[in-house]
Formats: C-alpha cells, structure tokens, sequence
C-alpha cells in the first residue's frame, strides 16, 4: 500500500495542478462562475481519481505486495501476480530470469557430478600402477627401493587425501553408521601407517580397553585416524619419541586422545588449524603440508556428530581429542 | 598344488602376482583373453580364483555370476575401489572376499590361505604345509620349526616371521625397516633393539644347528642370509 502510494504520487500531483488550473483559467477569462460549480467539478473529478487509483490498486495488489517484501522464495518463489500487463510483463521477466538462474544452476551442479565421477575414476586408475610398483619395489633391497617405497606411501596418502575430499561432497550417499570397537579400530589404523612410524622411529604406545565400543562410521573413521596419526609422526621431530593413543568413557561420551610429543602449535594459530588450505608457520618449515588434513577431520566428525578438540603445548606435543556422543 | 587363477587385465601386476604366489608352491594360472575367462577357469581346474573388478568387456562381478554357475571355489575380489557399496556388491554376486589396491604380498598371500584352509578344511591334512627352503634348511612358518640336516629346532613367533623373511630373499639384503615391518605386532612397536635381540637368538638358533655365520650383517643396510653354496 505504502508503495502504490508512492508510486502514484505524481498521478496526485498532477491532477492537483490540473484542479488549480481550472478555476485560474475562469478568473484569468472573466467569467464570474460560482465557485460551487468549480467545486463540484473538481470533486466529480475527484471521485473518478479516486475510482481509477482503487481500481488500478485491486489489478496490481499482488504485484505491490510483492514488490514491497523482496524476500528470496526458494521454489514457490513465483506466484502468478495478476493478468494486468504490469504484473504479466514483470512475471514474464521474473520466470525468464529463473528459467536462466535454474539452466546455470542445473549445468554447475552436473559439472561438479562429473568432476567427482572423473575424480574418483582417475585416483582408481592411479592404484594400479602404484600397486605394481609397490609389489616391484618389495622384490628389491637397496636403500632406493626403501627410498622409493617411502614415496609410494605419500602418493597413495595423496591420493588418499583426494578421493575423500571429493566424497565429502557426497557424504549423505555414503556412510554407514554402527557400532564399533574402538580398540581393534586404532589398532589398525595403527598397523596401516606402521611404515611411516618405522620409518620415523617413532613408537606408539595404545592404551585403550577392548571394551569400548562407539557408533560411527569405520571408513570415514579410519580417514581420520590415519590423518591424525599422519600428522602426530609428522609434527614429532627425533626418533625415539612416542605418540600415545588413549580412550575413557566420561559421562555420557567416550574421548579418545592421540598425543605426541612433537612441535606442537602456537596458541595463535591453535583455532586456525581447523580452516582449509592453512599450514602455518610449522606447516611449512617442517613438510609439505596442504592444511586439508585438520581441516577434512573436522568436517567428517561435524558430519558424523564427533566433536573435535585439540590442545598443544609448543616444544611438549600436542593431544587431538575425538569425542563421541552415545 | 593348489592352482590359482588369477584375473587380472594389468599385465604387469598379474606377473607380479603370480611370481609371487609360486614361490609360495602355488600353481598360477593367468587369463591372457578377457572373452574366455570361463573358459580357461574350467581348463584351469582352478582352487581359487583372484578377480579384478574392472575388466575389458564385461566386469568382474558378471564373471563372478558365471564361475558360481558352475563352482563353489572361493573369489577372492582385487579391486581399486573401496567404497562400502563396491564391497557389497562383491559379495553380493558370490564372491568370498575383497581385497584393496593398493596392497601388499602378504595380505593377499593371507587371505588365499586362509580361504583354501576353508574351503577345502575337510580334507586340510593333505593340503600341503607351507614350506620355504634355503639349501639344507627348512622353515615350517607355520609350526615354527627349522630343520636342517636331519635336526630341528624350535622357533618363537617372532623368530620365525624373522627368519621367513630373510629366506624370502635369500642370498640378498633385507632392510631393518623391512624385518621391523614384518614384525610389527598389533600394537607394539618393536624398536632396534629388539630387532637386535631377535636377530641373536635367530643366529644361535642357526649356529646350534651347524649353520655358522650364514646370516650377515650388512652394515649401514640389513641383514642378509647368504646361499648354502657362497663363501661367506
């Protein structure tokens, strides 16, 4: 209403200019008409003012309505607004708009679906190839086959990295959710990275009960683990060091810390170590980091109701702390 | 002999494969025309069968579908795919077992023998033991027993993992990383001087038996187990 009104105060004015005119021309000429004539006139004139302006209000009320509460509908967001030219020509317009908006909307998402398709395609063609140089590798001895085989294991964590990345997108499509001993679960994760703790001289130390058990998905879970295990070897500088996996139940929740004993993060950079792509200082003094690890762990626990904590002492080490809900 | 057939349309990696496994007394077969599967695992008279998923022409879960039509041996699937749903669908369409590129010897060596010890269980007393030899010297990885020259010894667990490992490559040099690979318990790291400690009791082991100074060590490198035949 506040909006018709605006929109025809010129409507208003100018028939007001026009009502002064008519008696100014009467004076001007001479002639000694009543003024009630003159009033009469003006207000019969009035009366059809009035009767446009209420008519012309009823044929566009919807398009005022809406035009007035610009709010973004997602779907119903076009209503027909009346069959008065305006209306139809602004719908016209609005559809044309949406038809466009939805065509670019239809052809990013299928994009989106065809790159993680050819994601998922290529990082699966990768594997082959790594699978037999892995086995070639085993079959030598020297320090380069080790060498070599050190290489392969970034490659396949790369990969690794890659093809989760790309699932998170789709995580809905993808997960099983069921209970799971917490024990036998890191003990694995454990065993798959042993090479890199090996490697590194570094030992790990598992103190969890058989008994603990936690519902969460085994897949995005062991992504996890092996991230934090991953970064735990990584960030731990000297052999002989040790990373400790330990689990309790507290209350209602089962937390599950992983410490080391590395470098550990300054305080200022504790929060952002969650964000994607961050490194950091250590990040990139210490190796090749692409700062999704942390990032993708938080993430899949958001996803999978887990919280995700992290403390750190620099120069002590630093404990990541899983903690799921019953 | 159990035979293997292996499916598998990387070349390279079927070789790979089936070196590998014949060394462990396994008869390899490896399908070389991805139309005839069937046909050569009928020829083959197969134990077991390692089958890709990705194949030329038809899948791996359609000629899962055509071997179970006709044999009840265990599948064993290899696969780049890891997804919850792949695995369902290998099972689904009868196969036994999946197995993750990329992956390691033993894991697949593993789960072959643990499969056939189901399948054929029933008459598992004349399924060979496994056996690995060096010369005069026999390793049973199994019951943890050496034997050489008509004496035996017996062996720890570690011991033995340590010792499989070093006639595996027999005569060349094993890395520290290599045997502390191998025998990495489920959650006890074994650091260096444990490794040192075993490697001791390995050597008194083989010295008791008559078998002196055949296991060397390689400096900066490994161990190595040298040739019955070669000076050490």
């Amino acid at each position: 209403m506040k909006l018709f009104c605006r929109d025809q105060l010129p409507l208003a004015l100018f028939w007001l200019a026009q009502m002064l005119l008519v008696p100014l021309l009467y004076w001007v000429s001479g002639e000694n008409r009543p003024f009630s004539i003159v009033l009469y006139g003006m207000s019969l004139s009035l009366i059809v003012l009035l009767l446009y302006l209420v008519f012309r209000y009823t044929q566009h009320r919807k398009l005022y309505a809406r035009l007035s509460r610009p709010e973004v509908q997602p779907g119903n967001h076009l209503g027909p607004m009346g069959d008065a030219p305006l209306p139809e020509a602004v719908d016209e317009l609005l559809q044309l708009i949406d038809r466009e908006y939805q065509e670019q909307l239809n052809s990013h998402v299928q994009r989106l679906d065809q790159h993680i398709v050819f994601m998922n395609r290529w990082v699966h063609q990768m594997k082959t190839p790594i699978s037999v140089i892995q086995l070639t590798v085993q079959e030598l001895d020297d320090e380069a086959a080790s060498s070599i085989q050190e290489e392969l294991e970034r490659l396949r964590r790369g990969l690794e990295l890659v093809i989760y990345t790309s699932r998170l997108d789709r995580f809905e499509d993808d997960f099983y959710v069921q209970p799971l001993g917490l024990r036998k679960l890191v003990s694995q994760a454990v065993s798959e990275n042993r090479r890199l703790f090996i490697r590194r001289g570094i030992q790990v130390d598992i103190g969890v009960d058989e008994d603990l058990s936690i519902y969460s998905d085994a897949k995005w879970l062991m992504f996890m683990l092996t991230q934090i295990l991953t970064n735990a070897v990584n960030y731990t500088a000297g052999s002989g060091k040790k990373v400790t996996v330990s689990a309790r139940r507290s209350g209602e929740a089962t937390i599950l810390d992983i410490a080391d004993q590395g470098i550990g993060i300054l305080p200022e950079d504790l929060r952002r170590v969650f964000n994607p792509y961050f490194t950091g200082e250590r990040g990139r003094q210490y190796h090749e980091s692409t700062g999704m690890g942390l990032y993708l762990v938080r993430e899949i626990c958001a996803r999978l109701g887990h919280r995700v904590e992290l403390e750190s002492t620099p120069g002590e080490g630093t404990t990541l702390r899983l903690i799921f809900k019953i | 002999m159990e035979t293997l057939l292996i499916v598998e349309d990387d070349a390279k990696l079927a070789a790979l494969l089936s070196a590998y496994l014949s060394k462990y007394e396994f008869r390899t077969v490896i399908v070389e025309d991805f139309n005839l599967v069937l046909e050569t695992f009928t020829a083959s008279g197969a134990d077991l069968v390692l089958l890709d998923v990705n194949l030329p022409r038809y899948d791996g879960y359609y000629w899962c579908r055509q071997i179970r039509k006709v044999s009840l041996c265990p599948i064993l699937f290899i696969s780049a795919r890891d997804s919850g749903m792949d695995q369902v669908m290998a099972l689904e369409n009868g196969g036994d077992d999946y197995i993750t590129k990329p992956f390691h010897y033993e894991v697949v060596l593993a789960k072959i023998r643990s499969h056939l010890r189901r399948a054929y269980g029933t008459y598992a007393q004349t399924l060979e033991e496994r056996k690995l030899h060096s010369g005069e010297l026999t390793l049973y990885p199994e019951r943890y027993v050496i034997q050489h020259a008509g004496q035996s010894a017996e062996l720890t667990q570690k011991e033995a993992l340590l010792l499989e490992a070093l006639m595996l490559k027999e005569g060349r040099v094993v890395t520290r990383e290599r045997l502390l690979d191998v025998m990495w318990e489920d959650q006890h790291f074994i650091d260096d001087n444990t490794l040192n400690v075993y490697i001791t009791r390995v050597r008194k082991k083989l010295k008791d038996l008559g078998l002196d100074d055949r296991l060397e060590t390689v400096r900066g490198a490994g161990y190595r187990l040298s040739s019955p035949g070669e000076r050490p």
